[in-house]
């Protein structure tokens, strides 16, 4: 302890809880203060974030965090309760040192509720009277003079969006750090808690008691605009017209968009990879870095793009405050199966990729919800899913496009219905109570604030490359060293090939040369793969894997794309003995085609086809999904769940649907 | 519609409330959690509500901010509407 535990000097920083409702601009108000060095991360043991900035005043620094939005302090919804708890002191730091209230002025009598709770804390208060500008819009005039004697505090008007009345706000905060505001912790008690009856009323009845003094709301034209788009945003059939609208705006973003960032991405690690492996002298270190290192790099930071451009959209969405009203009326539908109305978006989502998904399941306030939601997410066909969804359907259908792309829409279909069925078979097994009936604030639309939305964008993408890039990279490089150890001799043919490309060089043939040694790299990749720990599982699993058409090649692919699904194709490629860079995929569905078992009968069948096709709707071949659904659940457990539900799901379903088509005579 | 005809203490369920009538809370018939939280956000004895929007999910507005409900909720509560002569809805009287 020090010996003078209450002097301002002491060393550790004063720290400042921002607290308020839900839309009251809370995150506007801490982001104006803090700007970009604020900090995200979770309370500890939950997945409830809170935001950590710091904020200069003249000569010193303060801690600012942002926790969640709350109504009431005895709320029972996990994220207002941690909220609460952190004010209170009641989680395992101290208590903040002053709380920054932050007030809606156009929903001033909703808001005093809160603050009549906070008043009752020993925790010093200052409040901040945000949205004075929409207030002064809506023709609310709030006397703040009488609202600071009503209060007893310190109350600053504010406009966080534009910045108005910010300079105020941290004179008084500086006020209040150095110890020269008595009213911060000498204000009124409400005294609410001790009323006999209902003690909502009896808050209530205070806070009406002041906004009726204190605002003169005489001529309100509030929500003339809100009134108007509401009739269309939560009308039955147009609202759900509208949302599905704006939602394939959204999908077509991610979708179209990102692509040409993403093929920038993608060239330039390839790019990288070759000049690397120009400068590296052939050998392990060289595979190591190209292959390992820069190929898994580029593997993480190719889904930025489409993570940032999710998280932009949603960040408007949600500010506009239209994603209430996409909840709003997609809740009926989404019930049936057990899921909420904003489980919408990660589904529509994840057609592009699971991990943004996944992580924009944060717009679900719910824990089960949002945990339902982030365990069917993955059954949605993501983008990595089509190379092999383009190879099953040429292979099967090689000349009717028509017949392909049914079996395309088909697998579609197939990953939405398996999703909305597992969703409905947890809502009546291990996840029971289904979605919580409805009750959910409809914010006034607002013009969304850019700053806010790329700030959010730039917090989910440093989120992102940190927690989810390490895991991705660290399982890149095990798929790396599996595939390529232990390492084998050469085999004889190949050999042979080299030397006789050396004679032809000799002589002057170049191009019969090159043709050689590309030949010999070939069988040299296809037999170092076959005798690699990747090709022994191969042979391991191949038991398991028989009855759903699939001999050991196809094994080293299934369990090659436990990285990534769509390294089946390469690695198929590779284990057939195509080449790895064979731009041109003729010539692998050919070959592919002409594989032979050891009875000499054909490998892929349309029985196989079918199962494979089956199988990788289903599966949960994307760890990085994974390292995404740890962070996003804080436990190792539902992401094993994950893998082991759809795992057996894709097993039973392959299985099936081989067998069904063996027996009428499709192997 | 509901006319100025009826008695002043003539409870109607809040989901069967029609729209654009103000109305005051008298009665909530159940107390767990969700109806803890629907007193929280200002649905509770003697406030002010009015339906702008009836179905399910309905909308209900409550002070200045709008409440999308599920009519289940919102049938546990029991309200009074506000007769033309007492009805008292802010943006009305002016305060």
């Amino acid at each position: 302890m020090n010996a003078t535990p209450e002097s301002p000097a002491r060393s550790r920083h004063f720290t400042l809880a921002l607290v308020g409702n839900p839309n009251a601009g809370k995150t506007t108000l801490f982001n104006a203060l803090t700007g970009l060095r604020a900090k995200t991360a979770n309370f500890p043991g939950t997945t409830v974030e809170r935001k950590v900035g710091r904020l200069h005043l003249d000569h010193k620094q303060v801690v600012v965090v942002d926790l969640p939005g709350l109504y009431s302090l005895d709320s029972k919804s996990p994220d207002e309760k941690l909220a609460a708890d952190a004010l209170q002191g009641k989680l395992e730091h101290t208590a903040p040192d002053a709380a920054l209230v932050v007030m809606d002025a156009t929903n001033l009598e909703r808001n005093l509720f809160l603050v009549s709770q906070l008043l009752e804390l020993k925790c010093p208060v200052i409040v901040a009277l945000n949205m004075m500008d929409m207030a002064k819009r809506d023709g609310i005039r709030i006397d703040v003079t009488k609202l600071r004697a009503e209060l007893g505090c310190m109350v600053v008007p504010v406009s966080a969006r534009n910045g108005e009345g910010l300079d105020e706000l941290k004179y008084e905060l500086n006020r209040l750090v150095t110890g020269a505001m008595p009213e911060a912790v000498d204000h009124v008690d409400p005294k609410c808690a001790g009323c006999t009856g209902c003690t909502f009323q009896a808050r209530y009845e205070w806070t009406e008691q002041i906004s009726t003094r204190v605002m003169d709301a005489a001529t309100v034209q509030r929500s003339v605009w809100t009134d108007k788009l509401d009739d269309i945003f939560t009308h039955p059939v147009f609202g759900v017209i509208a949302f599905l609208g704006v939602m394939l705006a959204v999908f077509a973003l991610i979708f179209w968009a990102a692509k040409i960032p993403m093929d920038l991405i993608d060239h330039l690690f390839a790019t990288v990879g070759n000049g690397v492996s120009r400068m590296l002298p052939e050998g392990d270190l060289q595979s190591l870095i190209v292959n390992g290192v820069i190929a898994g790099v580029g593997g993480i930071l190719v889904f930025l793009p489409q993570i940032c451009i999710l998280f932009f959209a949603l960040s408007l969405l949600e500010d506009t405050g239209y994603l209430a009203r996409a909840a709003f009326v997609m809740d009926k539908v989404m019930r049936r199966f057990g899921l909420p109305g904003k489980a919408f978006v990660p589904m529509l989502s994840a057609h592009a990729c699971a991990i943004p998904a996944i992580m924009s399941a944060r717009v679900i306030e719910n824990p089960r919800n949002r945990l339902v939601t982030i365990l069917i997410t993955p059954l949605m066909t993501c983008s990595a899913r089509i190379p092999v969804y383009a190879m099953v359907t040429a292979l099967i259908f090689p000349h009717s496009p028509l017949k392909a792309a049914l079996i395309f829409t088909a697998a579609y279909a197939i990953g939405i219905i398996a999703a909305l069925s597992c969703a409905l078979l947890f809502k009546h097994t291990i996840l029971p109570g289904g979605s919580k009936p409805l009750m959910i604030e409809l914010p006034p639309y607002r013009v969304p604030g850019l700053r806010t939305a790329l700030l959010h964008t730039f917090d989910r993408a440093m989120i992102f490359v940190k927690q989810a890039g390490t895991v991705i990279l660290v399982i890149s490089l095990i798929m790396w060293a599996l595939s390529h150890y232990p390492k084998s001799e050469a085999p004889a043919a190949a050999v042979a090939m080299q030397s006789q490309a050396g004679l032809l060089e000799k002589t002057g043939e170049q191009t019969k040369a090159d043709e050689l040694r590309v030949e010999a790299d070939r069988l040299t990749a296809q037999y170092s793969l076959q005798h690699s720990f990747a090709g022994k599982i191969g042979h391991v699993i191949e038991p398991v894997i028989a009855p759903l058409g699939y001999d050991w090649q196809i094994g080293i692919g299934i369990f090659s794309s436990f990285a990534a699904r769509e390294v089946i194709v390469s690695t198929l490629a590779i284990v057939y003995g195509v080449g790895e860079d064979d731009s041109n995929n003729t010539s692998l569905y050919d070959t592919l085609r002409r594989a032979k078992r050891t009875d000499g009968s054909p490998v892929f069948t349309t029985a196989t086809c079918l199962s494979l096709l089956v199988f990788y709707i289903l599966a949960a071949q994307c760890l990085s999904t994974q390292a995404v659904v740890r962070r996003e659940t804080n436990s190792w457990k539902w992401p094993l769940f994950q893998i082991a539900y759809m795992s057996v799901l894709a097993y039973v379903a392959a299985l099936v649907v081989y067998q069904t088509f063996r027996y009428y005579g499709y192997a | 519609m509901k006319t100025a005809g009826q008695t002043a203490n003539e409870l109607i369920r809040l989901d069967q409330l029609p729209p654009r009538l103000c109305a005051v809370v008298r009665h909530i018939e159940t107390d767990d959690e969700e109806m803890q939280r629907l007193k929280t956000l200002g649905v509770c004895l003697g406030r002010r509500v009015e339906l702008v929007k009836a179905g399910d999910p309905l909308i209900l507005k409550v002070f200045g901010s709008r409440l999308g409900l599920s009519a289940a909720l919102a049938s546990h509560v029991q309200v009074e509407v506000c007769q033309p002569d007492h009805c008292a809805l802010r943006e009305d009287d002016g305060a």
